[in-house]
């Protein structure tokens, strides 16, 4: 298994009060797949997504991506780790105001080992036109495609996507996950998807629901609905 | 690195914030090497001088000859010169004193045009041949002889050219010193007769060596007079309180504003670090790595620091001779040359790159101990209540008092910066104007003697004092085991209306007791009631006085005591007087006299003075307005950034531009009156610090006087300021569209 975490637990201290976020999760997801992990909020979705990133540690449990197992990864294992396999959407882009859409994927790239080119990716999101803009100047939509772009520039194993068409409208958010779908074909990324709307399970190989910090359930996909005729 | 590339663009997008920064740093590092270097280079010009022109350490003239001057020169390993003196009167106001050419003590630097070859010659003191039109080549007929200008002279024991030893303020316009030869002399009558004295060890205590010598002097039956400690000549010692007074004022206070400003800068870079956790999270989630992250984050306040650094030096370089000048033109001192430290350029530019450099990089460490999950959801403190929030139970207010308040409590590091910068700008306000308002004071508000002239007799007098005269009586004493410290001790008529002395509230203080200066008793430590001894510099023998009543006069460092008991307690005869204070001018023989002083010589020093002081204050002013509109401007600019949500939800809400401004920028008012209100007391220590420092070097005690006026002044200079910060910063108010509320967010 490409991802495989096993009763992984974590929480969290707020003053006196302790919540359990992830009370011991079960998952497996293959190569090359698209999972999309469903779940009303708080029930630890992007907190089990941050830990298989590395951006977050676990309190126990397994976690191993394409066979590194990451919670044993020390901050620097843990940031060579992040640097060379895995690559982030976020709900909200955080591109970096201050640098061209060319210069927010070339941040990325920069430090990669082997990088897609910058102009291949932006033409495979379509922002080729828009390269030498601000981030100021584009849509919503034209922002999370540069922040996929920026994903995927450095030809990661995993692409973690935090709710990436929770801020687009309905149109927009088809595009971009028409645009992930291509880019899981086109460089055999594997995706994992958090999202609210669970039309989007449509189109993933698997599916996990969660709830109170628990998977409650696990679905194979045995047809994949392209991402363009995913409607809700 | 491509994230580089921002750094030029943020400092673009940020224009007047950078903009600001930059000159704090720039003014930090100028003002601290251009105090350095001038208050360096007057020390070692004026130490040089004294070193090599062979500065007397005492002089006295003598009832008659010293006749084994050789021996004694051997016994003591001491130098003994003799020089003659004689006041030229030029007009009814107007003094030229002729010292005869010296070769081995206070040797005459000629600093213009040649030395003295033949007889007619003359060498003036540049200030007073300035003031009255002299240069070399004109001529003064003075003393029934013509003299040929051939060049201008410093003397070591006329730094300053004051006419009398006691007096405070010299004018060029009234007073000079001039340099011609010994022979000049023979045909001149009345001429004073002077020997200077400088000890060859220099390892041993010259106050020490000098009592011995006395001794000796005593012994020998020579009788003494005018003897004066070159550390109690004021006209060799002046010109180290200025030097005393940059070092104690200029230097710690720029290095004060300095390390203050690089605090200042500090806080802010750590604010706006914070401010982009999201971005640094995001970053640190692709896989940057912390020293990459470290590195980039250091950029900006290294640039700012070095470039700032380096430009406040390269302009602080070549200020520092035309002031040194400047300052040097008010004394007598030569100037040969003048020394730049690279020490100090080196101090200007590696300080704010350090300490700028340290705070960012621990900022940016810190920030990268949180994970990049932590640093995405952005600054982890935006929610929390401090304690300060928490004490001041800000329910009980209305809405915008709360949110004002809540404003500045919700973030410590940025009511400190403010807090900090609008008191020190405050203090250096109030400095200027509180130094001012003590020097008017002193000068302006003593009216302890109502003479004209004072005439002082080489023996001693007796019998009645002329018509429009009181007879006086005085004796130079110094504390036991402090032989520093010298004052006079006058006895006077009991019922003086010459000298009228005051208490602290106004009223009149009884000359039938003995009174002491408000200056000389806070010299001392003394209170009334007290009973000192005091050792009489004439016979070494101790004296005990009574203190009755302090006078609140900082001018003068006197005990009065009545002249009667004066003359009882020294053992000299009951109807015996060495002076007369008088309103109209005495024809007296020049012959009998020692020295006249003139009290309408003193306007035109102090219109000098005060021309000087005012500049000061002036140049004072600006620079404390510039640096609290920019401390101003930053704060307002970093609050309006933090709220850039809260400001577009306010818009969407329905809030008037008004309303917003009002709760947004005026949120600081309260620390600014606070911050103001603290600089009072902190400026008033400081001031009393740094006053008796200087009372302890010069024998000049000033009071520390706050006007209410000048207070006033300050606070609204200060809230000006603060109203034009609140100005510039309005319109990036204007500027927060309402989609940013709806726009930007977290989960």
């Amino acid at each position: 298994m490409f991802i495989d975490v096993s009763n992984l637990k974590k929480s969290y201290t707020t003053g006196v009060i302790k919540t359990d976020v992830l009370k011991g999760i079960e998952m497996k997801l293959g190569k090359g797949e698209i999972g999309v992990i469903l779940g009303p909020s708080g029930s630890g979705k992007s907190t089990l997504m941050n830990i298989i990133g590395g951006v977050d540690r676990g309190d126990s449990g397994k976690v191993i991506v394409d066979g590194i197992e990451v919670n044993k990864l020390n901050n620097d294992e843990l940031t060579e780790y992040r640097r060379e396999d895995i690559g982030f959407v976020f709900q909200f882009y955080n591109l970096v105001p201050n640098l061209t859409v060319g210069e927010n994927i070339e941040v990325v790239s920069n430090i990669s080992k082997s990088p897609l080119k910058i102009d291949e990716v932006l033409e495979a999101v379509e922002m080729l036109d828009k390269k030498h803009r601000f981030p100021r100047e584009l849509s919503g939509g034209e922002q999370q495609r540069v922040s996929i772009a920026r994903a995927i520039v450095k030809n990661p194993k995993l692409l973690l996507c935090d709710e990436p068409t929770g801020a687009l409208d309905y149109q927009t958010s088809r595009s971009i996950l028409k645009l992930l779908r291509q880019v899981n074909k086109k460089y055999g990324t594997t995706i994992l998807m958090i999202t609210h709307n669970g039309a989007i399970a449509a189109m993933a190989n698997k599916v996990f629901r969660l709830r109170s910090g628990e998977v409650v359930d696990e679905v194979v996909n045995q047809v994949i609905v392209p991402a363009e005729r995913i409607e809700w | 690195m491509v994230l580089n590339r921002r750094v030029l663009r943020i400092l673009k997008e940020n224009k007047l914030r950078y903009l600001g920064i930059f000159m704090l740093i720039i003014l930090g590092s100028y003002t601290f090497i251009v105090a350095a270097g001038l208050s360096q280079n007057l020390a070692n010009l004026v130490t040089t001088f004294t070193e090599e022109h062979m500065q007397e350490d005492l002089s006295f003239s003598t009832d008659r000859v010293i006749s084994d001057r050789a021996e004694l020169e051997k016994e003591f390993d001491v130098i003994i010169e003799e020089y003659m003196s004689f006041d030229a009167e030029l007009s009814d106001t107007l003094t030229l004193r002729l010292l005869s050419e010296t070769e081995k003590l206070n040797i005459p630097a000629v600093i213009e045009g040649r030395g003295l070859s033949g007889s007619g010659e003359i060498l003036l003191d540049p200030a007073f041949a300035k003031a009255n039109g002299y240069s070399v080549g004109s001529q003064i007929e003075m003393a029934d002889k013509t003299f040929t200008v051939v060049g201008f002279v410093s003397l070591p024991h006329y730094i300053y050219p004051l006419k009398n030893v006691n007096d405070i303020l010299y004018s060029p316009n009234d007073f000079g010193v001039a340099v011609i030869n010994r022979e000049e002399f023979s045909d001149i009558d009345n001429v004073a007769s002077i020997y200077s004295v400088r000890f060859n060890d220099r390892t041993q205590s010259l106050n020490r060596q000098a009592v011995q010598f006395r001794e000796r002097l005593r012994v020998e039956g020579i009788t003494v007079s005018d003897w004066i400690d070159i550390m109690n000549n004021k006209r060799a010692r002046v010109v180290w309180a200025s030097i005393i007074g940059m070092k104690t004022m200029s230097v710690p206070l720029p290095a004060a504003m300095f390390l203050l400003s690089c605090l200042i800068i500090g806080i802010m870079f750590w604010r706006m670090i914070r401010q982009e956790s999201v971005i640094v999270g995001t970053l640190y989630a692709q896989g940057y790595r912390r020293r990459e992250l470290t590195r980039h984050y250091m950029a900006i306040p290294l640039l700012l620091a070095f470039a700032g650094g380096m430009i406040g030096s390269l302009l602080a370089l070549p200020s520092i001779e035309p002031m040194v000048m400047a300052m040097i033109s008010y004394y007598n001192v030569p100037v040969p040359g003048i020394k730049l430290s690279f020490l100090n350029v080196l101090i200007g530019i590696l300080t704010p790159t350090i300490f700028l450099g340290l705070s960012s990089y621990l900022v940016i460490r810190s920030e990268l101990k949180r994970s990049p999950a932590e640093l995405m959801k952005g600054d982890k403190q935006k929610t929390k209540v401090n304690a300060l929030e928490r004490a001041f139970k800000l329910e009980r207010f209305k809405f915008s008092t709360k949110f004002k308040l809540r404003e500045q409590f919700r973030s410590i590091s940025r009511l400190v910066f403010l807090f900090l910068g609008v008191t020190s700008a405050s203090v250096l306000m109030l400095f200027g104007f509180t130094i001012l308002n003590s020097m008017n004071h002193v000068f302006n508000t003593s009216d302890v003697y109502q003479f004209e002239y004072e005439y002082a007799f080489r023996d001693l007098q007796f019998g009645e004092a002329p018509e429009g005269a009181e007879a006086f009586n005085a004796g130079k004493f110094y504390p036991e085991n402090n032989e520093g410290i010298e004052f006079y001790i006058t006895g006077i008529k009991s019922d003086s209306r010459i000298v009228t002395l005051k208490d602290s509230k106004g009223n009149p203080i009884p000359n039938n007791q003995t009174n002491i200066t408000k200056a000389l008793a806070n010299r001392l430590g003394i209170k009334a009631g007290d009973t000192v001894t005091f050792i009489n510099k004439e016979d070494g023998k101790p004296y005990t006085f009574h203190i009755d009543a302090i006078a609140d006069s900082y001018v003068e460092q006197f005990i009065y005591v009545p002249i009667t008991e004066f003359n009882k307690k020294l053992g000299l005869p009951e109807n015996s007087y060495m002076g007369v204070f008088s309103t109209i001018k005495l024809d007296i023989p020049s012959e009998k006299l020692s020295g006249i002083k003139s009290m309408s010589e003193m306007p035109n020093a102090m219109d000098e003075f005060f021309g000087q002081m005012i500049s000061m204050v002036a140049l004072m002013t600006i620079v404390s307005s510039i640096v609290a509109l920019i401390i101003l401007y930053l704060v307002t600019s970093l609050i309006i950034e933090e709220n850039r949500n809260t400001i577009s939800l306010f818009k969407v809400f329905g809030y008037r531009r008004r309303e917003i401004k009002s709760m947004i920028l005026n949120s600081s008012t309260f620390v600014i009156v606070a911050g103001f209100i603290l600089s009072i007391p902190i400026m008033a220590a400081s001031m009393g610090a740094i006053y008796g420092y200087l009372g302890n070097m010069i024998n000049l005690v000033l009071p520390t006087i706050i006007s209410p006026l000048y207070v006033v002044v300050c606070f609204v200079v200060i809230m000006l300021t603060y109203q034009l910060s609140k100005l510039l910063c309005a319109k990036r108010v204007n500027e927060v569209s309402m989609s940013e509320a709806l726009k930007v967010g977290t989960e």
